[in-house]
Order: structure tokens, then sequence, then C-alpha cells
């Protein structure tokens, strides 16, 4: 039933869906039965550990690499077996992959130099994307005399010169140092809703992930772990993996005690249970959901926590901490005011409370 | 919401592999690959094939098994050879390798001066024939020769001219790979030593020999190799000594007992192949460290050292200049030993009148097809096959014929292309005798080399080069065409220039293979010398000394020039 409606409506918005994409290389599985759909005009990310598949997938979509099984529809065209030649995207890679014995100006006029285009117009439309991009007094300049973040404008430049229908980014911020890394971030995004094109951008970075992307496509070994907007997946992980992977996170073995309770040591939380079933569970919170103002030994799910360490980080402090009976260290974030006001120090004992709205049961 | 949408545990397990369609962009760099692939196997399978099969056949074509083989080995004045080979070639190893340790040790770990002047003297007897140095060493140690009396009453003819004429041939071979492999080795390894207060004896032996022990191999295998197989030196300075190289041409063109030339090519393949393989392997060992960041070397001054150094590198320097230039006088001498007023004689009479100056020609018009065409050839089936996807099953058996004539002496090569091209029911009959023939068999002859050099600035280049083209829908030769080739230019000219080299100083795999209108520069000097006209022969190689001096200047010049013109890009 929820299948036959999105596959209605994903007929009129899906610009790219994966079918049952298979990928083994020799004895490995590099994918396993993959499907997903890209929705017109939006930025998915798929985010996952090195090793997790994506970027295999992001390849086979560029047909770089060809899948073992499955297949692929861009806007209603099948491309299963099209070679890159005859698909639709423009891509960037990591290294950018700039011909460096060619201006800027020639690289970003590269496909369109094949395709015919009137000199004029040539240059029209490649003075137009440098200044898209930024970079609009750099025509005659080669790429080794710019800098990483201005390589990547060039080759984002380059990649939509020919207006693909689909834009492939394949880790493009990695490497680059942070500072530069968070301001392209907008940049790229800003550009990206701007022109309204399609785009997939792999990346093991979450904060990267979380920031630009409309929805986030968690993978693992090979396999899809959770589809979301960035808010669900942060605030509703579907598993522990993308819980862990997204956000610091704090994992507790634990046991149902009740409908909406369960037991970790001798501490009893209160909690929803969505069907994580019965026996043994694990219950999951992130650090910045614990709160220590306005705690009293009548607040619900509080406990009493031992300050083992204080890490100043910033805009937040990282305490570690030890619940009453349970050996695995917890960490909890405080902001500048809370630590302004409690002024924990290690050693010292904090009352604290894990709001239950804020915790997750998992099965073990 | 995507993963659950299937059904789960159905898996569909494909009937056969999926592939993607091939763009006709792509068929033409299939079809070029396969055509190159063609090539190789008909210029170097097939005349390969044709000593296997020559091997085992009498001379009405008759199939007799091993019966050459047992003959061979019954008769000791032939496996007599092979020893005689094995020998020299094990003394030449030991003495060259120290000699080029030391000078490559000096040129990289000593902060002696001139160290260019050095380094470009040292690889000077790269730039002539082989046989220039037994020509050069009759005239100082011959029986006329200048030092003569310092031989006492030894002879310079035989294994003492071979074995030296070979270290001067195969010293600047060893000392590039050493160089380079005692430039690998990371600083932060010393900087460590230091630290925990090591005596230099230790730190020699624990880092700088094991940094550079692949080198270390690597240079014993080529210059083993380039011993066993070189038939120029012991042809002219020889004597009475037979080595292999030497009895496949007295048995094939003096004797024209082809099924016993055939039997000595095997023979000698056997320990070229095994020498080649050990050097390959070891090459793959040695490209893993020079991938490793590291911190290179800078030596710091130490008076003693460093001169002692200087001495031993100007002194060796001294020794190779005076094998040169012995040869170069010679060729102006009037007439040696009785008249040594200087003239050009040699030039004008030996080589113009006689009617031998021709041979010069055709060399250079050889070299400067080795150098064009061949490039040509080479570069572009390193890039199809390096570069371009399909074809997956070809890729390593193209990759391997690249490699395999590595393993091949040209006495050998040359041998085959006789067996195969000689046949009138050949289709490529029609090529025997012509420069043609001379010119695929040099390229074949040193491709290995020149593939290597293509590939490895092949692979520095961005991988995705490709890709991205194929994204835009620009075919893969514009991109070989606007960016492969002018950012590869250094490592073509590389192969251009060294093929142009060894197809001016070969003389092994061609002496079997040229027609008089063909005749060539370094196969005249084997005629003169043997018809003991020394001084023309002495002229030809000074010659081509000159030719191949002058022709890696015009190179190196063209590199500054295009050097200085791509400095806006090769900024890096």
């Amino acid at each position: 039933m929820a299948e036959a409606l999105r596959e209605q409506v994903g007929e009129v918005t899906d610009y790219l869906s994966l079918r049952r994409i298979h990928k083994r290389f020799g004895d490995f599985v590099a994918l396993h039965d993959v499907s997903l759909d890209v929705r017109a005009g939006e930025l998915l990310c798929f985010l996952g550990p090195s090793g997790c598949g994506k970027t295999t997938l992001l390849r086979i979509v560029a047909g770089l690499e060809v899948q073992t099984s499955g297949t692929l529809m861009q806007g209603g065209r099948d491309i299963s077996r099209l070679p890159p030649m005859d698909r639709d995207y423009g891509i960037v890679f990591q290294s950018y992959a700039l011909f460096p014995n060619l201006t800027v100006g020639e690289n970003v006029a590269y496909g369109l130099v094949n395709r015919r285009v009137p000199r004029a117009q040539r240059e029209a439309r490649v003075a137009e994307l440098l200044a898209l991009v930024g970079m609009p007094d750099s025509t005659a300049k080669h790429p080794a005399q710019l800098s990483g973040g201005q390589q990547q404008r060039v080759a984002i430049a380059r990649a939509l010169a020919t207006s693909p229908g689909l834009l492939l980014l394949d880790e493009p911020l990695s490497a680059l140092d942070a500072r530069v890394r968070a301001r392209l971030r907008g940049e790229i995004r800003g550009l990206q809703q701007r022109l309204g094109v399609t785009t997939i951008l792999v990346t093991h970075d979450q904060e990267e992930a979380l920031s630009m992307a409309d929805r986030i496509v968690v993978m693992k070994d090979g396999a899809i772990e959770q589809t979301g907007t960035p808010v669900e997946v942060y605030l509703h992980p579907a598993t522990p993996f993308v819980a862990d992977f997204v956000g610091r996170t704090n994992l507790l073995p634990a046991q149902r005690d009740g409908a909406d309770r369960v037991a970790v040591g001798m501490h009893r939380f209160q909690c929803e249970i969505n069907g994580a079933g019965e026996g043994a569970l694990r219950v999951f919170f992130r650090p910045e959901d614990v709160v220590v103002r306005g705690v009293n030994g009548a607040s619900v799910n509080s406990a009493s926590a031992r300050v083992e360490k204080v890490e100043f980080l910033g805009a937040y402090s990282r305490l570690t901490i030890r619940l009453e009976g349970i050996e695995q260290p917890l960490f909890a974030d405080l902001s500048v005011n809370d630590m302004a006001e409690f002024r924990p120090r290690a050693g010292d004992t904090l009352r604290i409370s894990l709001p239950p709205d804020r915790l997750r049961v998992f099965g073990a | 919401m995507s993963a659950a949408g299937a059904p789960l545990g159905r898996i569909a397990v494909p009937a056969r592999v999926l592939r993607l369609r091939v763009h006709w962009s792509d068929r033409i760099a299939h079809g070029v690959l396969a055509a190159a692939g063609l090539a190789l196997a008909v210029f170097l399978l097939a005349p390969m094939a044709a000593i296997l099969a020559k091997s085992v056949q009498d001379r009405a074509g008759e199939f007799v098994g091993m019966a050459h083989f047992v003959s061979y080995f019954d008769t000791p004045a032939l496996s007599r050879s092979i020893w005689n080979s094995l020998w020299v070639s094990a003394l030449v190893t030991t003495v060259t390798l120290p000699v080029a340790f030391t000078f490559a040790y000096a040129l990289t770990r000593s902060c002696m001066r001139w160290k260019r002047v050095l380094r470009n003297v040292a690889l000077v007897p790269i730039l002539a024939p082989s046989l220039l140095a037994a020509i050069s060493f009759i005239f100082w140690f011959g029986n006329q020769g200048l030092l003569k009396a310092l031989m006492g009453g030894t002879q310079i003819y035989g294994a003492p001219g071979i074995v030296i004429s070979l270290v001067f041939a195969t010293f600047p071979h060893a000392l590039m790979i050493l160089v380079t492999a005692l430039s690998l080795t990371d600083a932060r390894l010393y900087e460590a030593a230091d630290a925990l207060g090591t005596s230099a004896p230790r730190k020699f032996v624990t880092i700088t020999l094991p940094g550079a022990r692949y080198g270390i191999i690597s240079a014993a295998m080529v210059v083993f190799t380039y011993a066993l197989s070189d038939f120029g030196i012991p042809k002219v300075i020889g004597g009475n000594f037979n080595m292999l190289a030497t009895d496949i041409f007295k048995l094939v063109i003096g004797q024209q007992d082809f099924a016993k030339g055939a039997v000595v090519a095997i023979v000698l393949l056997v320990p070229v192949g095994v020498t080649c393989a050990v050097e390959a392997y070891v090459q793959r060992r040695q490209s893993a460290l020079l991938s490793a960041r590291s911190v290179p070397y800078v030596p710091r001054p130490s008076r003693a050292f460093d001169w002692s150094m200087a001495a031993f590198c100007w002194t060796v320097a001294a020794l190779l200049v005076a094998v040169l230039a012995m040869a170069v006088y010679a060729s102006f001498v009037k007439l040696w030993p009785y008249n040594f007023s200087l003239s050009l004689d040699h030039y004008r009479l030996g080589l113009v009148d006689a009617g031998i100056f021709p041979a010069y020609l055709h060399s250079l018009e050889l070299a400067a097809w080795c150098a064009s065409a061949g490039t040509v050839f080479i570069f572009v089936t390193a890039y199809v096959l390096e570069k371009t996807r399909g074809m997956d099953a070809l890729r390593p058996l193209v990759r391997l014929m690249a490699v395999l004539p590595m393993g091949v002496p040209g006495m050998v090569l040359g041998l085959g292309y006789i067996f195969f091209f000689v046949r009138a029911d050949n289709p490529l009959h029609f090529i025997y005798g012509t420069l043609a023939i001379l010119a695929v068999n040099t390229v074949v002859h040193y491709y290995s080399s020149s593939h290597l050099t293509a590939v490895t600035a092949l692979k520095q280049i961005d991988n995705e080069f490709e890709s991205v083209s194929a994204s835009l829908r620009v075919p893969f030769w514009r991109t070989f065409a606007r960016v492969t080739v002018p950012v590869c230019m250094p490592a073509i000219l590389d192969v251009s220039r060294y093929l142009f080299v060894n197809a001016m100083t070969t003389v092994s795999a061609v002496v079997f293979l040229y027609s008089p209108r063909t005749a060539l520069a370094s196969v005249a000097i084997v005629n003169l010398d043997e018809a003991g006209d020394i001084g023309p022969a002495a002229a030809m190689a000074t010659l081509i000394v000159a030719t191949s001096a002058l022709v890696c200047l015009l190179y190196h010049l063209l590199q500054r020039w295009l050097d200085r013109r791509t400095q806006a890009w090769r900024l890096s």
C-alpha cells in the first residue's frame, strides 16, 4: 500500500531511481541490494565510513563502475547499461581532476568546445559560470596558480557548464582545510539551490551531510541503514549504527521494565519503546540531551552522576560522567551557561536527568 | 524506506555479468589496443616462436625433437661458451657494482663539488656503441697498443679485454639505478639514528644498505644481463674466447647452421630470462618504497670524506674519459702506431671514399624513425593500455608483451626475425631487407624501458581525467591530444631520445637483419674491425658518439624550452 503510493508520487518527482543494485568485486560484496530514489532538485548525501560502498554507488550512477545487477532510471530513461559518454551528469572528484595545462577558462569550456557551441556564446557561458562560483577574474589563470578552494570552484563550474541534469560530488571538500571547507559548504549548497540541479554528494563527514543535504542516505557495509532528512537522521536514528555514526552518542545496555520503562543497572528510565522487542535492549541518548539545570530528586529519569573529567571545547564543555552502579562512562555536553552556573569539576557529584522523549531504545 | 521497499529474500543472481554498452569512441580505443597487441604478437612473439620451432627441426623442416640440443651439449667447443658467458658476466658484475655504488654514494651522500659534471661524464658510455670500449682498449693495450708493456706477457684479446670493456659499458647503467636507489632513503631514519648516537659504519649497514638493497639487486641483474647479451665487445676484443652471443653469430652467419644457432639462442634466453624476472620483481618492490612519503636526505659537509669521495670519482671519470678519448684520438691518427700525426684520413678515405659513409646516414634515418614513429607507437599503446576501459581480457596480455623484450637479448630477437620474416610465404616477407624491419626490430628490442617510462608518466597524472572527459562527452582522443600528451611531454621526449641513441649504437639485433642497401654505422664498425681497418672503425664509433651527444644536447635544449613555455602550469 505504502509502496504503491510512493511509486505513484515517485513518478512525479523522482529524477533518479536505483533499483536493487548489487556490486561484487570478486568475493567481496561492495553493494547489497541498494534501492533509492533521488528527487528532482534535491541534494542527496551518501554518508558512511570508508568502505561502506558510497563511492562505488556514485561511480555506478556515473557509469564508471558497472553494477553486478540492478537497474538505474534517470529522468525516465533506463541508463543501466549506458556508457558514461551517453549519460547526463557532471562530476567533481576529490582530486578535482582539473587539466593542469589548460587555463581556468579552457577547463570550464572543455565540454562546450565539443558541442560546437559558437565561440562568443562559449565565452559568455564561461564568464557566467565563473561569476556564479565567485571567480570572475580567473579565466586566464592555470589551476596550479589557484588555492585548493578555488580549484574546487572551477571544477564545479566545469561540471555545470554543459547544464547536466545531475551533479555528482565525490568527497569534494575532504582535501581542503577546515575553514575553507566550512565556507564552501554553504556556497555549494547555495549554488545548488539557486540552480535547482539534482545533486548527489558523497561524504564521510557527518557535519557536512547534516548541514548541506536535503536528505541523507546513511550506508554501512554496502547497504542502506537509513534514509531521511538531516533532522530525522539525527533525532530519530533508525539503527544504533546511525545513532553512533551521526553525532556523538551514549549507548547503554538495558532491560525492558514495563510498557514504557527500561532498567539500566539499578536505574529505571521512562521512555518510549516502539516495538523494540522484549529482553535485552540498548538505550541511546546524545551528550547534549543530558539535563543538569533544574534537576532535583523528584525529576523524571534523574540520577546522581560522578564527574570524572571536564573537557573544554569552546562553545560547550564535554563531561565524562559515571552513573551509580554503571561501569561504562557516559558523555554529557554542558553549555557555557550551565558551566558557569554549576562549575562541575572532576570528583564532583552532579544531579542529572534524561528527558524521556530524548531516549531511544533499540533491540540489542 | 527504499531498502524496505524491495521484497527481501529473492536476490536476483544475474545469469551473466552485466556490461555497459560500448560507446563508439571506446571502440576506437579498443581497435587501437587490439592493433597494438597484434603488432607485438607479430613482431615479438612470432619471431620467438620461430626460434623455438627452428631448434627442433632439421634443415628440411622435419621435427627432430631434442636432437640439436643433445648434439650441442655433446660439442665441448660450443657448450664451453655457457660457462665462459656466465663467469665473465659474474666477474663484470662484481667489478662494476662496487665502483658504481661508490660513485653513486659520492653523488648522493657527499658534499663534493662538480657533481653534475661528474655525473654527466659518468653517463657518457651510454652514448657510445659498446664496442667503442673494445676498440679503445685495443689501442691502449692491444698488440700495437700504447701501454702494451703494462700487460706483461698476457693479451688484452680474450677474457681480460671483454671484462674491462664490459665494465666500461655497463657502468652508467648501474650508476643510474643506484643513484635513484640511494636518493630514496628517508632522511628521518638518519636523524633518528643520530639522536641515538649511532656510529657511521653502523648507520651504513643498518640504514643505507637495506634502503638501497633493491637498487643493488636490480643494478646487478641489469649489468649481468647486459654482459651476457652483448655481442659487439666479445666480437671485437674477444679473440678466440667464445661466448654465447658470438656463438650465435658464428653459427648462423659463418656456418649457416640455423638450428644450432636457435639452440644457442634458447640457451642464452634462460639466464637472461631468470635475471630479468628477478629484476622486474625487485623493481616493483623498489617502487613501493618510492611512493612512501619521505624526507630527502641532505648530506652535510665533511672534509675528509668529501675529498676522498671526490678523489675516487675523478679517478673513475678520468678512466672513462681515457677510454673514450683514445677512440676519438685514434680516429684522427694517420697511421697507428707508425705515424701519429693527426689527419682526417680515416674519415675521408676509410669511410667516405670506401663507400661506407652511407651506413652512417642509414643509421640516422633509422634512429629518426625509431625516435618518432616508435615513440608514438609506444606512448599511444601505453595510453590505451592504462587509461581506457574495456577489453579486460586483452590488457594483461599486452602488458606482458610490453615488458617481455627486456628478457630477450638482441641476438636472439634478431635471429627470430630472420627465421620468421625470411620465409617467402610470410605475408610480411616484403619488409625483409628494408629499413623498416630494422626500425621495428630496434623499437621492439628497446620496448620495455620505453614502455615503463611512458607508463610511469601516465600513472602520475590524475586517473579521473578520462572520467571527467566522458562526463563532459568529450571523446578520449581529444583529452589525449589536449591534456595527456602536453602533460607527459618530458617523458615522451625521454623515450624518444632513448630510442634515438640506442638505434644509433645497437649492434646485436640488427647485425642479422641489415642488407647492403641498409647497412648501419654500428654494424660497419664490426665489419671494419673484422677487415683490420681499426682506424676507420674508430672514426665511425667517434661519429656515432658525437651524433648521440649532439642529439642529447638538442633534446636537452628542447626540454628547457618546453619547461620555460609550460612553467605557468608546472608550478608544483
